[in-house]
């Protein structure tokens, strides 16, 4: 009931006309949909990468946190295959840590959404684009990370009230926790006492919209992100 | 029945409640086309089956009793962090304008705005504060400390974890003037906790005599000194695993996408969460109250 009225609320958007997917289900999938409300063919002027599916909101939002993953785990890989040269002692092992965690993550994502994945059907992966940051000093690196780790605990917080099974929703808590802890450290380590910065008077971590957070992590994707099927709460 | 009060204290402040409640609830919309006054009855056993998603040895069964449950948790770590930067034992530690009373300050005052928040929610429903809290040797030496304080963040992560899928997802009250989501505002809470664990971690790896060799992230189930309960299995335990576990969603991760990963690291790798009656047994193994 919760998908199917989702499903209505996207197809009124404008831009559901604009989606094109990269992959080629779900191009499919966007194609059947027009025909049935409109004869006119959709011209893909630009390609979008479509994140999850019309018809369930739960492979929408795992969609989502895979994405995340995703560059989480390809910045930290990135930074661990060539270090900057200043790093201190130890942290190397410590974004060593952080990048084995985000591999775990991102497969064990993959491994969930099998056939649903966003990217199942891709032919060839698209490379993230890490050019906006400096990763050839310390300060750049955790910089990056802190916003990176800030992110994913942000975005969790935020889109896991659309999860409908206590399964998923179980998962996405397992992971958030992890990427908070991730995010105190990368804090500290770079300003001694920063590490609770995020944290307001109330208390409180961030909780953002999918939208927000597609906003934030557009930088780094070299395709244009649709947000047809995302959360807009 | 408190649910009816929840929702009549919610709907003062919030008269759209009900709307909201009608369209996302699928066993009211099935109705077809009823009354606003149908549905208000109707609403308190559409929640009511949402928090009977409780499992094994989850006794809490209303949103209420959750907070209630989240509130002492919070009453017990506030009480702890003002202990403990007033006992005599640890002021050579604790020196003012130093970075460890600053951490420590910094989490009491979280602590104390996570206590007036689930105040603030529970109202006149809220439970007082127990008349004191009684932590033993806590504060002893400052290395015992920062165990207890290890051991607390860390059972207090896995505490608002295991509740994740008991809060309603679609309980939005207004609190302190602000429509809230009830489970946003957990998993707000929790991340919090979180970080608190991970630097309390970092500070007990920093103290003096090379510290305890751990990162901020729990590795298999070592508490490094602090109680094993805090690392075990909860009730049951193929729901609330010890934090050890490598298996995910029926996966074991230590061989995935063409690589392996040590035990160390897939545990590292997920926090696991825990029953309340575990929770509140781990709290008065090393606590009074």
């Amino acid at each position: 009931m919760h998908d199917n009225s989702f499903l209505a609320r996207t197809l009124h958007r404008r831009s559901f006309f604009r989606v094109a997917g990269a992959g080629a289900a779900a191009s499919a999938l966007v194609l059947a949909g027009c025909a049935k409300e409109d004869t006119i063919t959709p011209v893909p002027t630009n390609q979008q990468l479509v994140i999850g599916k019309a018809d369930s909101v739960n492979f929408t939002v795992l969609n989502y946190a895979y994405l995340l993953e995703q560059l989480e785990a390809a910045f930290y890989d990135k930074v661990v295959t060539t270090p900057p040269a200043d790093l201190l002692p130890g942290e190397l092992a410590y974004l060593t840590d952080l990048r084995d965690h985000e591999f775990i993550h991102r497969e064990y994502l993959k491994f969930a959404l099998g056939s649903n994945a966003y990217d199942a059907s891709f032919v060839t992966q698209f490379v993230f684009d890490f050019s906006s940051l400096t990763l050839t000093t310390r300060q750049g690196v955790w910089t990056a990370a802190q916003k990176l780790e800030d992110i994913g605990v942000a975005a969790y917080n935020g889109v896991a009230k659309h999860i409908t099974t206590t399964g998923y929703l179980n998962m996405l808590a397992k992971l958030a926790s992890v990427e908070a802890r991730h995010a105190a450290l990368a804090h500290e380590v770079l300003q001694a006492g920063s590490w609770a910065a995020p944290i307001g008077a109330t208390g409180l971590d961030a909780a953002k919209t999918p939208i927000e957070v597609v906003a934030l992590i557009q930088p780094f994707v070299p395709i244009e992100i649709s947000t047809a099927y995302l959360p807009t709460t | 029945m408190n649910l009816f009060q929840i929702i009549s204290e919610i709907e003062k402040v919030d008269p759209e409640i009900m709307d909201r409640l009608t369209h996302r609830r699928s066993a009211l919309s099935a109705l077809g086309d009823i009354t606003r006054k149908m549905a208000l009855a109707a609403a308190p056993i559409a929640i009511g089956s949402a928090f009977n998603k409780a499992v094994g040895q989850q006794t809490l069964t209303n949103a209420n009793d959750i907070l209630n449950y989240a509130l002492l948790l919070e009453y017990l770590e506030e009480d702890f962090y003002a202990q403990a930067l007033a006992a005599p034992t640890l002021a050579a530690n604790l020196t003012t304008g130093s970075a460890a009373r600053g951490a420590i300050q910094t989490i009491k005052n979280h602590e104390t705005a996570h206590v007036n928040l689930l105040k603030a929610a529970l109202g006149t429903a809220a439970n007082p504060r127990p008349a004191s809290f009684n932590f033993g040797t806590a504060f002893s030496t400052y290395p015992t400390f920062l165990t207890f304080a290890q051991a607390f963040e860390d059972t207090g992560v896995r505490a608002y974890k295991g509740q994740a899928t008991n809060i309603p997802r679609t309980l939005n009250p207004t609190v302190g003037g602000n429509v809230v989501n009830l489970l946003t505002v957990a998993l707000q809470i929790h991340s919090v906790e979180a970080r608190h664990a991970s630097h309390i971690r970092y500070m007990r790896r920093a103290t003096a005599a090379g510290g305890t060799q751990q990162f901020g992230w729990i590795t298999n189930a070592d508490g490094n000194g602090a109680p094993a309960a805090v690392y075990g299995a909860g009730n049951p335990a193929a729901t609330f695993p010890a934090e050890s576990n490598v298996s995910q969603g029926g996966l074991t991760l230590t061989s995935v996408g063409g690589n392996t990963y040590t035990v160390a690291e897939v545990s590292e790798a997920f926090d696991e969460g825990l029953d309340n009656t575990t929770v509140v047994n781990i709290a008065r193994s090393v606590v009074t109250f």
